[in-house]
């Protein structure tokens, strides 16, 4: 399993929520590809040391969204529609960040012009010429 | 046995094993240097400044070497009879003086010395290998004991002073941790005195052979040996079990105080005052074990008596302490509270 | 593996006319990690000494699965005290050696193998050790027992930072293996990483108890920012999930514990700007349990993801 797991137990989310955001991450990212085989729920409690309880409700969760599916006895596997659900996912994610940032915009009170023009500006920034 | 107790009693049973290898290596060493003296020939050449002595040596039929020193001058007769490594035997014959009494024992150690006087003459014999009572051992034996059970008693108040996080969570009853405790230190008294035993006797076979006298008062004397300080040790672990918090003082003031209160029951009633200090200090001293020991003076022939003196009854007495004052620190120990 | 629940009904604890617990009750459920948090003085040593037998409660029941405590048990319980209780004048080889002879489970191979980790030398007597290597040699004796059931008070007392790390590490495998740990500690990030659930004591009572994920994602900060002073809450303050509401001025922090964006919005309709709501981290949560007045200047503001 490659490092790109990391907790911060410090921050106001539950650290079973930050577990699933990152595996889904990875999958939408390649770092997991379909069918490889995710650490045991004692393994990673141990690398990650947190409680094991934490990592399976983690799995869990995982499970019932269908992005991995364990087969008792031999592991917990990244399920194929898994990734191909990571479109899905990346929404989910960008989408998610677009609400944050737009809540935060609104809560200073600027207006729907405004916001318009400070994205603007930002997709210029961060995805070049539009034109293109 | 709780193993953390017999740690304690053995850590103090190692320096009493030293302090009686270093008795019997200074034994080992006066044994050299007085062996010059121990044998017949330096005393007869000590006595045979006078003219006319005369010194005679045969062998007799056993072996023993016998020697025959007669001074006319004196009118002094000696026959020693050298029986080697089994001691020896000497009659000594003078003239009667003012110096010698009618009739005369004293016994030390194994050494038997007995004078008669005849009128004109004086007979002393001297033996050197009587057999030796046990009780002289025991004496020894139960200073070594007391002084041990003192410095182990109050293993549970140690307990209580800070390690009580262990002691209460152990998969046993409280009583049988106490038991425990207890039997280690027990098992340690006793052994200090069979350790004390063995190392007097050790220093007798340097000098010469022991026969040691287990019969009558000297039973008694190892049966009340072994139970005193026992007793003394019940009471300690009772007091300092319920005075828990300075028992290192309680356990300082023991023996001050038992012999403080022992010294008052002497006084003699001349007074109110008087009659009250010897009543309370009477009343008090029936709860030392020390007090039921029977220290009496030895009679005209050398034996101490014990048996005049209600030995049954003494003996259970200490047995009685034993349990009771036990008791008394085990019930404390029940309601104790980390 | 261990499915031992233990079950404290209304504990009370009288020393003189104090009361250090004061009717105090909680459900610990078998094979859990349990954090049991509170300041100093809150009764949570007293409370382990009475779970253990080592004092008489004055009243109230402390349950094993349905039976009382009796000295068997502690074939299944280990425990670490607060305090150092090792033998001064005994080795650290002597302290393994008894408990090899007074627990059935003690593996003495193990203990030494963690004495090793905390870098102890066991030739050493216990009263040349510093505070943390004597708390070191309590938690390595405890986690070689194989116990089913451990009680842990503040287990890393005294403890450097690397060794404290260990501590959690065994903590984690314990739960791992299926057993239970109990344990109290003030380092809350240890709390957060290990525990599923806590309980929070204040004055020999409970404050708060639940499992820290739920805590975590349902505990929140709504704050919002009237155009003016002159606003009411009423309605809003006397919500059933609103625990507790400041206002400093035109700035209002309701601390909620459940349906924090309904709230929010309903913060919004009464003309609050600016609204928004802020994750709590366990330290967080603890503080406004049991000091609010300091919770409130030293809560660091987290924008919340959900």
């Amino acid at each position: 399993m490659p490092a790109v797991l990391t907790v911060d137990p410090r921050s106001g989310v539950p650290i079973y929520l930050q577990i699933i955001e990152q595996i889904k991450r990875s999958i939408a990212l390649g770092i997991l590809q379909a069918g490889e085989q995710l650490p045991t729920v004692k393994q990673l409690a141990v690398d990650l040391t947190v409680n094991p309880n934490t990592v399976a409700r983690a799995y869990r969760d995982l499970e019932r969204d269908e992005v991995i599916e364990t087969a008792p006895g031999r592991g917990s596997f990244v399920r194929a529609n898994g990734v191909t659900e990571s479109p899905r996912v990346a929404a989910e994610i960008g989408g998610d960040a677009l609400d944050v940032a737009l809540r935060e915009a609104k809560s200073v009170g600027l207006s729907r012009a405004e916001v318009g023009e400070l994205f603007t500006a930002a997709l210029q920034r961060w995805y070049g010429d539009l034109e293109k | 046995m709780n193993y953390v107790e017999w740690l304690r009693v053995r850590n103090l049973l190692k320096i009493v094993a030293i302090v009686l290898v270093v008795l019997v290596v200074l034994a080992v060493i006066l044994r050299i240097s007085v062996s010059r003296y121990m044998s017949p020939e330096a005393w007869v050449a000590h006595m045979t400044h006078d003219p006319g002595t005369r010194v005679a040596n045969t062998v007799l039929p056993d072996g023993t070497k016998r020697t025959i020193i007669d001074d006319s001058t004196e009118r002094t007769h000696v026959i020693i009879d050298d029986h080697g490594y089994a001691g020896k035997h000497i009659v000594v014959t003078e003239p009667s003086s003012r110096a010698h009494s009618d009739h005369s024992h004293i016994n030390v150690g194994s050494i038997r010395v007995v004078e008669t006087n005849h009128g004109d003459t004086t007979t002393t014999v001297i033996d050197t290998n009587g057999s030796v009572p046990m009780m002289y051992y025991m004496a020894i034996a139960d200073v070594v004991a007391l002084i041990v059970a003192t410095i182990l008693a109050a293993p549970l108040a140690r307990e209580i002073d800070g390690h009580l996080e262990i002691a209460l969570t152990r998969p046993c009853s409280r009583l049988r941790f106490a038991l425990g405790v207890l039997a280690a230190d027990v098992a340690g008294i006793v052994a200090a005195s069979v350790l004390t035993v063995i190392a007097f006797y050790v220093c007798q076979l340097l000098f010469e052979s022991a026969r040691l006298d287990f019969s009558g008062i000297n039973a008694r004397a190892i049966a009340m040996g072994v139970m005193m300080p026992l007793a003394w040790y019940a009471m300690l672990c009772a007091a300092t079990t319920w005075i828990n918090r300075s028992y290192g003082a309680v356990l300082g003031f023991a023996w001050p105080v038992a012999i403080l209160v022992g010294v008052l029951t002497l006084v003699h009633p001349v007074n109110v005052l008087a009659l009250f200090v010897h009543d309370i200090a009477w009343v008090i001293s029936r709860l030392d074990p020390l007090t039921y020991v029977s220290f009496a003076a030895p009679n005209d022939d050398g034996t101490l008596d014990y048996a005049s003196s209600n030995f049954g009854l003494r003996f259970l007495v200490e047995v009685l302490f034993f349990v009771v004052y036990g008791a008394l620190a085990i019930v404390k120990w029940q309601r104790v509270e980390a | 593996m261990s499915d031992m629940s233990i079950a404290i009904t209304n504990l009370r604890k009288f020393y003189g006319h104090t009361a250090a617990v004061d009717g105090f009750s909680l459900e610990i459920p078998g094979a859990s990690v349990f954090g049991l948090l509170g300041p100093n003085g809150a009764g949570k040593t007293t409370t382990f000494k009475c779970m253990l037998g080592m004092a008489r409660q004055s009243s109230g029941e402390i349950l094993y699965d349905g039976k009382p405590l009796v000295p068997a048990m502690f074939e299944r319980i280990a425990y670490v005290p607060e305090r150092s209780v090792l033998y001064d004048w005994m080795t650290v080889d002597e302290h393994v050696e008894m408990n090899r002879r007074a627990f059935a489970n003690f593996e003495p191979a193990r203990a030494n193998e963690l004495l090793a980790t905390f870098n102890i030398d066991r030739r050493k007597r216990a009263r040349t050790l510093s505070k943390g290597m004597k708390t070191a040699v309590m938690v390595a004796l405890a986690f070689a027992r194989n116990a089913e059931i451990l009680v842990l008070d503040e287990p890393t007392g005294g403890l450097d930072p690397v060794n404290q790390r260990h501590v959690l590490s065994l903590m984690i495998n314990e739960a791992a293996k299926g057993n239970s740990v109990l344990f109290s500690s003030h380092q809350i990030g240890q709390v957060e990483r290990a525990a599923e659930h806590i309980a929070v004591m204040d004055r020999g009572r409970l404050v708060l108890q639940g499992l820290v994920d739920d805590l975590k994602a349902d505990r929140k900060i709504v704050e919002g920012i009237f155009p003016d002073v002159t606003f009411t809450l009423d309605g809003i303050a006397n919500d059933p999930h609103v625990a507790r509401a400041d206002r400093t001025e035109r700035i209002v922090r309701l601390l909620v514990t459940a349906d924090a964006n309904a709230i929010a919005a309903r913060l919004s309709a009464a003309g609050a700007v600016g609204v928004r709501v802020l994750d709590l981290n366990l330290e967080d949560i603890f503080l406004y349990a049991v000091s609010p007045a300091t919770a409130t200047t030293d809560i660091v503001a987290k924008e919340s993801s959900s």
